[in-house]
């Protein structure tokens, strides 16, 4: 099954989320910051990020950024899940390829990463 | 003497209690009980920061999600949400110390202050910290190596806990400043306090003062007595006379009130004080702004019953010669008010003021032993600031020969004290009023009739020989006749 790597400082939230998509059959790894997300990604190659907005010593945005400035990793999806940070989302369409507000909304976290690792 | 750089805490009158504000590049603990107010009080700090252009660091500990934070802060006037992400950086290190430990967490916040740029570190969970912490030096480090390095980075750092450190913890000696935030149980209300239990290098106002989480989030009411401890203003009580607005009163004083005095007038219920006030407040013009601070009548049944008296208050409030503050008589705080009659007479030059009536401070006051000091703060600066007052005193016996005027210490610190009764003669009863002081000055020790006609309350003649008119019970003086 698709690995997908969750990049999230709040342990709750990255519990509930591994379980959500490992519920719907995917594999999952996660990281609690940004710079550790990146270290992941670069090690797991995953076919899909889901990243929080605001980490310690990295962003969701600076992991996308990141991402999309190594050529190994631009072709990679990513998708930006936030509360208060979608504004700041929606305004780099370059770097996600989807942005979902908090709080979660199960079918449509599961929908978005269906369409995009068909 | 060289001042401190202070970070304004956006919470109005803390900086008074902290000595001018957080002291910037400090550390403080913030401590206090599960529902306190220490979350909103450091979201208020810190977006008070934000909203001046600094960058603030908001570390948590907890398990609850940001989300969950921002949804109940999303309620307060303060909190930005444009802000996020942007001035105001939210992180947890929860995975972090429970996978790496203290020592991790230390080093993830000095990378983060340096990456943010961060001015003021909020750091909420030391109690979680402490938990992990495999020693009490474990945590004594934590503290003394985060705050070293946001002092170095010239970051002022909050660390909030549910714990109560002990005076002598460790953690409460290596901090500059403790913080307490008390949710006290009073009878069957609760009061929220705060404490400043350590302030190196901050004169701050000991003792506990009251607080409130309203709309805007936390506002502290400073000990009146406390901030007002010194004399900032000299009394400027003179020669110069205000005229009371009821015809004859004036004469009884020896001269009308005397400028920047304080004037007690108690007697019990339906006898004339708020009357007498109503004719002082009368006299309000863009020279004498008049304030009426009352407990009893909203403004518009105030306003009606002035009507029904014969005195126009309409118009003086209409041009704005006269402000109305309705206090009703419910769950008040003693600082709260007192404050905000202060603030309502510097901000309109107030120069006549009615307070009707004192009782409702004293209702107020959550520990009356300190209401001596409270009035004689509050009458101290109204006089310093020029206003004449009229203060009313409800008398709770209708007749009877005990008078229960506020307490002598209370009855000393005003300068002029005034008695309405109704005094019972013949099958009639008669309004009548006599002054027994007015401070530095003669007056006439006489007791007359009051009486309400077409244009309100005024003084009319002597009350006939009688002995007894105080205690209301009066018994005519039967002249004697030569047999």
């Amino acid at each position: 099954m698709p690995l997908i790597v969750i990049a999230e400082d709040e342990f709750l939230i990255a519990d509930l989320l591994t379980i959500i998509l490992e519920d719907a059959g995917y594999e999952v790894a996660s990281a609690s910051h940004g710079r550790a997300a990146l270290a992941l990604v670069r090690d797991k190659r995953p076919a899909l990020v889901i990243t929080d907005y605001m980490m310690p010593l990295m962003t969701g945005l600076e992991l996308a950024q990141a991402m999309r400035a190594d050529g190994d990793l631009a072709h990679i999806p990513v998708i930006l899940v936030s509360g208060a940070q979608g504004s700041i989302g929606r305004a780099h369409p370059d770097v996600f390829e989807a942005v979902l507000d908090k709080p979660y909304n199960e079918k449509k976290l599961l929908e978005t990463v269906s369409r995009l690792l068909s | 003497m060289h001042e401190l750089p202070r970070l304004s805490t956006g919470i109005p009158r803390l900086n008074i209690i902290l000595g001018g504000g957080l002291v910037e590049g400090a550390s403080y603990i913030v401590q206090g009980q599960p529902g306190a107010g220490k979350t909103i009080f450091s979201n208020q700090v810190a977006f008070a920061k934000a909203s001046r252009g600094g960058k603030v660091l908001y570390v948590t500990l907890l398990a609850e999600t940001h989300d969950r934070l921002f949804q109940a802060l999303g309620t307060l006037d303060f909190f930005d949400r444009t802000q996020l992400g942007v001035s105001i950086f939210y992180v947890s290190v929860f995975q972090t110390l429970r996978e790496e430990g203290l020592s991790a967490v230390v080093s993830l916040i000095r990378q983060e202050i340096a990456r943010q740029g961060a001015t003021l570190l909020v750091f909420d969970g030391l109690l979680n910290a402490s938990d992990r912490g495999d020693t009490t030096l474990d945590v004594k480090t934590f503290v003394a190596e985060v705050q070293s390095q946001a002092a170095f980075a010239g970051c002022t750092v909050l660390f909030l806990t549910s714990t109560r450190f002990a005076e002598d913890s460790p953690e409460h000696t290596m901090v500059d400043g403790v913080i307490e935030l008390h949710n006290e149980l009073v009878g069957v209300r609760t009061v929220r306090r705060l404490q400043v239990k350590k302030s190196r290098g901050s004169a701050s106002l000991g003792g506990y003062h009251q607080f409130e989480i309203t709309a805007a989030g936390l506002v502290a009411y400073p000990r009146l007595e406390a901030i007002l401890s010194t004399e900032a203003i000299e009394d400027r009580s003179g020669a110069k006379r205000i005229a009371s607005g009821t015809a004859g009163f004036d004469a009884m004083l020896g001269g009308a009130l005397p400028e920047s005095s304080v004037t007690l007038v108690f007697g019990p219920s339906g006898c004339g004080k708020t009357s007498l006030g109503l004719n002082f407040l009368n006299q309000a013009s863009a020279e004498e702004p008049a304030l009426h601070f009352g407990f009893y009548e909203t403004p518009s049944r105030l306003l009606k019953k002035a009507r029904a008296l014969g005195v126009d208050l309409e118009t003086p409030v209409n041009l704005g010669f006269l402000e109305v503050i309705y206090n009703p008589m419910t769950e008040n705080l003693l600082d709260k008010l007192g404050h905000r009659l202060l603030d309502a007479i510097r901000s309109r030059g107030v120069k006549r003021l009615l307070i009707d009536g004192l009782g409702g401070f004293e209702r107020a006051a959550v520990h009356p032993s300190r209401l001596v000091e409270f009035f004689a703060a509050l009458t101290n600066e109204v006089r310093a600031l020029g206003v004449t007052t009229i203060a009313t005193w409800e008398l709770r016996d209708l007749f009877g020969p005990t008078v229960t005027a506020p307490g002598s210490e209370i009855s000393s610190l005003l300068d002029n004290l005034v008695m309405l009764r109704h005094v019972e003669l013949g099958s009639r009863y008669k309004r009548t009023i006599s002054v027994l002081k007015v401070r530095d000055s003669g007056y006439e020790p006489v007791i007359h009739e009051l009486e309400f006609g077409s244009k309100g309350l005024s003084v009319t003649s002597a009350l006939e020989p009688v002995t007894g008119a105080t205690t209301g019970v009066a018994t005519a003086i039967v002249p004697e006749t030569d047999a």
